[in-house]
């Protein structure tokens, strides 16, 4: 059976950052890449629970982190996913220098933009 | 020194399914909007992916998780890495099974005016959960916060 590549989000709840991975990776599993990719509850990953670990085990998977310490790839590793690209937000915002992105709550115009 | 009490509200913030979107929308009202209450947030994968400081969240704040699905992810991993927790919110007992886990509205810009009155029901039952914790279960030690700002 082929397994779709798993697209896991931060979904950091602090700062905005956070909110453009998981609209980003949202985006990318329900409109643009459905056939070909899935996302998994990085909650439900960090419990670390059988049934998770089945899933990500030996998976080709892409994350998405909104600040330095990474919470999304590091999860991923930890039960056995195999990281083929990470994605940090900060360094894809570097495009968009003097851009307000909204609020960890909802994306202004720009932060929608910046997900396009 | 005496610390102003405030409350650690993890959110499960699930990707797969609406109930996640509505556990990390009614935990930010609460934090943005309700600020009579001091409340305080964790990233929750910080649990792994962090050090000793944030795995100590939970032993620092009476904390309060809201989990979007019955999986109670939230709850489960912030008493396995963290501490005992003072409550526990299910949001699919309070918007329903089927609303929690519809995995085809997820996205914040797909919201519409219903989901936004499940945001408010989830908010005003944290709120409600955080007026029971009583000041005693204040640990009173200090936490230096971590990169997520909520600190």
């Amino acid at each position: 059976m082929y397994n779709k590549v798993k697209v896991v989000p931060c979904s950091g709840i602090g700062k905005v950052y956070g909110l453009m991975a998981r609209e980003a990776v949202l985006k990318t599993v329900i409109e643009l890449c459905p056939e070909k990719s899935e996302t998994v509850c990085l909650a439900y990953i960090v419990t670390g629970d059988k049934e998770v670990k089945e899933k990500i085990e030996g998976c080709d998977c892409i994350t998405v982190d909104g600040c330095p310490k990474m919470c999304a790839s590091k999860n991923v590793s930890i039960v056995g996913g195999i990281v083929r690209e990470e994605i940090k937000v900060l360094d894809t915002v570097k495009e968009h220098k003097g851009k307000k992105f909204g609020s960890p709550t909802q994306l202004d115009a720009d932060g929608e933009a910046s997900n396009r | 020194m005496k610390t102003e009490l405030k409350v650690g509200v993890i959110s499960c913030s699930g990707e797969e399914c609406l109930g996640g979107t509505i556990s990390r929308l009614a935990t930010r009202k609460v934090l943005e909007e309700l600020k009579m209450i001091g409340t305080v947030t964790l990233c929750l994968p910080l649990y792994l992916a962090g050090g000793e400081e944030e795995r100590n969240f939970a032993k620092v704040f009476p904390t309060i998780s809201v989990d979007g699905c019955d999986k109670l992810c939230a709850k489960r991993s912030t008493e396995k890495y963290s501490g005992k927790i003072n409550g526990s919110i299910d949001v699919s007992k309070i918007i329903g099974n089927e609303n929690a886990l519809d995995t085809k509205i997820v996205r914040n810009k797909d919201l519409k005016e219903e989901h936004f009155q499940m945001v408010d029901k989830v908010a005003s039952e944290i709120v409600k959960m955080i007026s029971r914790i009583s000041p005693d279960s204040y640990s009173g030690k200090s936490f230096r916060g971590c990169s997520c700002g909520n600190e």
